[in-house]
């Protein structure tokens, strides 16, 4: 303990080897710019798929436009929360902020659930598979947020988690609101179970592999 | 900070110093132990040179340094709460290993270093020692047994104790 290292050295040192730093941009532009990017990346995709053949139709429905308009919200809502989270000194209150459009989203999902069950009848003959949905939001989605998180490193010795799953998030919420421009699913329940499932997947994809590009201490930002 | 950020030492060195005490007081309110304190001071100083360039000059310093600082005391103290859970303070325990049997080895060996010791003295040295010192008789019997003089008998154990001393290091 006695061989310790002093603060008043450790300051010392820190000053002695002080190098001039460019200062990152404002937590809203970042989100602004992976927005951007985002939208670019999806866009293209719905370029190359083509529009849904009923998108028209579905825009009529006044539940299918709150629906993708929460989906993207929380999006938005949840890349700006994370930057601003990312800072030392932002309010943990931005966390919340991608929360009402993400119950707005679930709830307009599991409504439209039971509305379709009215309408068709059982739920279990609603039920198929589409590993097309699944696979589009984590191949695109996997890289949103990889791209995001490379943004926001600084968060890793902040608060490196909250801003891993809010990265999740707003890849999974836009790649879903991109996936429902062109690909059909006419079930709630379907697009419930595959957006919401693949969602849920690429949020425990990043919990998972999210730690090594945030938590290790020095490999992002090396001092000096 | 500001003026940090476009590279001047001198201003940076007195903000940290300014600082210091405002950070120990954070960290010793989470954490009791001083030494474990004054690190977590040191790692929060690290991050915020780490983290230098995220801070934005128009707003105010003061909470963005406690909020680098909090993070850090609350990670070093979920460290040490870890390592609490997981590891036994050695000097509780004169012992190294777990198994006794595996702790007498320095015995063993002391016992083995002076065995050698005694088999190297004379016959009679040895005699006298064996049974004056190790059987304990007196004097009188010792003489009778191994059919050596009591002076004999003295001058050998003498003898014999005084080897065993300048052989195994005890040399007065």
């Amino acid at each position: 303990m006695e061989a310790q290292l002093r603060s008043e050295e450790l300051i010392e040192q820190l000053a002695s080897g002080l190098r001039p730093v460019r200062r990152m941009a404002p937590p809203a532009w970042q989100a602004g710019l992976w927005l951007a990017l985002a939208v670019t990346a999806i866009g293209l995709a719905v370029l190359i798929f083509g529009l849904r053949h009923d998108l028209g139709a579905r825009l009529r429905l006044p539940q299918e436009v709150v629906q993708w308009l929460a989906s993207v919200g929380t999006g938005i809502c949840a890349a700006l929360a994370a930057a601003m989270l990312a800072r030392a000194d932002r309010s943990p209150a931005w966390g919340l902020l991608p929360l009402p459009p993400l119950a707005l989203w679930l709830a307009s999902l599991g409504w439209g659930c039971l509305a379709d069950v009215a309408r068709l009848g059982p739920i279990e003959g609603q039920l198929g598979t589409s590993w097309g949905c699944l696979r589009f939001i984590l191949l695109l989605g996997a890289p949103l947020a990889a791209a995001l998180l490379l943004l926001l490193r600084h968060a890793g010795p902040v608060r490196p988690r909250p801003v891993l799953l809010l990265g999740a998030l707003a890849s999974a919420a836009l790649c879903s609101a991109g996936l429902t421009l062109f690909h059909h699913l006419d079930a709630a329940v379907m697009v419930l179970l595959w957006h919401g499932g693949a969602a849920l997947l690429l949020l425990a994809l990043t919990a998972g592999l999210g730690d090594r590009l945030l938590l290790r201490p020095s490999a992002a930002r090396r001092p000096g | 900070m500001a003026a940090a950020q476009a590279g001047d030492a001198q201003a940076y060195d007195s903000l940290l110093r300014a600082a210091l005490p405002m950070l120990r007081i954070i960290a010793r309110r989470r954490i009791r132990d001083p030494a474990e304190a004054e690190d977590a001071v040191q790692d929060a100083l690290l991050t915020i040179h780490r983290l230098r360039d995220t801070y934005d000059p128009g707003r105010p310093i003061r909470p963005w340094l406690v909020a680098i600082t909090e993070r850090r005391a609350i990670d070093r103290l979920r460290r040490s709460g870890r390592q609490a859970g997981r590891e036994t303070p050695i000097e509780d325990f004169g012992e190294t290993l777990s198994d006794a049997a595996a702790n007498r080895g320095e015995a063993k060996v002391a016992a083995a270093e002076l065995r050698a010791a005694v088999a190297a003295l004379p016959q009679a040295q040895r005699t006298a020692l064996g049974l004056a010192k190790l059987e304990d008789l007196p004097l009188a019997e010792a003489s009778a047994r191994s059919g050596m003089s009591v002076g004999a008998l003295k001058v050998a154990t003498h003898r014999a104790v005084k080897a065993l001393r300048r052989r195994l290091g005890v040399e007065e």
